[in-house]
Parts: C-alpha cells; structure tokens; sequence
C-alpha cells in the first residue's frame, strides 16, 4: 500500500467528522440563535490556519528529513516533494487543521447546555452571557474580569 | 546528545502553553473539551503512524539526536511529543485566528 492509500482513509475518516460538523452547524444556523451558532465552526479561521501550518510543515519536515529523524521507502512515495519532504506528510497537517477544529465544534461546550457550541475563542471567550464569564474568573486569569463585559454581537 | 529533538519538542510545547495562558486559546478556553481533542487528535495520528510504519512505509532514521526510546517498534518516543505539539499549534492557530476575525473582542482580549 502507498502512501497516498493509507492516507486516503485516514483522511476518509476526517472528512466524516467534519461533515458531522458542517451538518450540526447547518442546524444550528437555523435554529433559535442564529448568530451565536454562527459562530460555532469558523472555517475562514480553519483556512488561516491551515496555511500556517502548511508553510510550518514545509520548514519543519524538510528539517526533520535533512538531519534524518525520519527516512521514507521510495517505493512506496509519490515522487512528489516540497524540498526533501514527500507531499504525502502534508496530510497530517491538513487532517489536523479538519479534524480538531470540527471536534472541538462537536463538543460540548464547557458550563453550557449542549445548545452552545461555540469556537474556543470566537469571540465569546468569556463573555458569552450563559455563565462562563463567572466560571472564568476562578481559572486564574485574571484578565476574565475585563472581558465579563463585553457580552454584546461579538459578530463584527 | 540524545536529547536534543526531545528538549525541542518540549521547548516548544511549552511555547504553546504559554500562548494558551496569555490568550486563553485553548485549555485556558476550555479545558475539558480541549482535552477531549487533544488525546483524540493524538491517538489518531499515532494509529495513522502505525500504519505507516507496519506497512513500511516510513521508519525512524538512526541518528544521534533522539533518546532511541521507542513506544512501539520504529516509533520513537519523541513521536508523541511531536504528535503533541501538532495538536497544539493547530488548535493555538484555531484559537487565535477565530479571534482575530471577531476585531471588537480581540482587541480587548489579546491587547495590553
């Protein structure tokens, strides 16, 4: 087996989740509370982030292949490379960039019902008004308290 | 010497828990769902890992930067780490872009 094939059902497997996510998100855009649910899964965000993490990955594995951290079967690769590093290993990255933000989204979130799924840092934070603002305030951080009032259209 | 990929990889996490800290990206979002992400995120790479490497696709290099520590064969302890540190930058980067495109709370959560 390639390493494309393995790939392909791994990333098979975070495009399943993802799909849960873009399909709880569907529901919830039509639901009650449009804009907090709106703000739910942030592929714009999933994008950024996946171009940073591409560019790390190029430097990074090109690094970790050039002083031997790791060495790959020639027959089983592509041919195609970014440097020395297979374009195949920039999978992980784009499974990672997929599949943790959309499982972050399918969790809970912490102190709410399970109707609030917010992003980690959508710009509710602290402020999203459902009771969060006073449990931050106990974790230790003690900037919560100047964010606690912001509660208002964090969608700019 | 066999330290020295170890030593980076937590040098680098952590970074990682110090931006968390500072901006509350991440655990300090939301620890118990952060968790929940985090041993998910890094079992599924470690089983995408083994594949890899029972269908000998790639192996781990010989050479005098790792401890030579293995979890499992050909996969080195500093793998984890690794495997780690990508869940964690992902999930930073996640955190921090979703509040950058939310401009009126990410200038008072992120300024000063």
């Amino acid at each position: 087996m390639t390493y494309w094939t393995l790939n392909a059902f791994f990333l098979a497997a975070v495009a399943l989740v993802a799909l849960a996510a873009v399909v709880k998100a569907r529901s919830a855009r039509t639901a009650a509370d449009p804009r907090r649910s709106d703000n739910g899964l942030r592929w714009s965000a999933v994008g950024l982030s996946a171009i940073a993490l591409l560019i790390t990955t190029a430097v990074f594995d090109n690094v970790m292949i050039g002083i031997g951290l790791v060495a790959y079967n020639p027959d089983l690769i592509s041919g195609a490379f970014v440097g020395i590093a297979p374009l195949e290993d920039f999978a992980y990255a784009i499974a990672a960039v997929v599949l943790l933000p959309s499982l972050w989204y399918l969790l809970p979130a912490r102190g709410t019902g399970p109707s609030t799924g917010t992003g980690p840092s959508t710009g509710s934070g602290p402020s999203t008004g459902t009771g969060r603002s006073i449990g931050s305030g106990t974790a230790g951080v003690p900037r919560a308290s100047t964010d606690s009032g912001t509660a208002g259209g964090p969608r700019a | 010497m066999g330290l020295i990929y170890l030593a980076a990889l937590l040098v680098s996490l952590t970074g990682m828990v110090v931006l968390d800290r500072r901006f509350r990206l991440y655990f300090w979002a939301d620890a118990r769902r952060a968790a929940v992400v985090s041993v998910v995120g890094v079992v599924f790479f470690v089983v995408w890992d083994l594949f890899g490497i029972g269908l000998g696709i790639f192996f781990r290099g010989e050479t005098a930067f790792m401890t030579g520590l293995q979890v499992a064969p050909e996969l080195p302890l500093e793998e984890l780490f690794f495997l780690a540190l990508l869940v964690y930058v992902t999930m930073n980067l996640y955190g921090a872009f979703g509040r950058l495109l939310v401009p009126a709370v990410s200038k008072r959560g992120v300024g000063a």
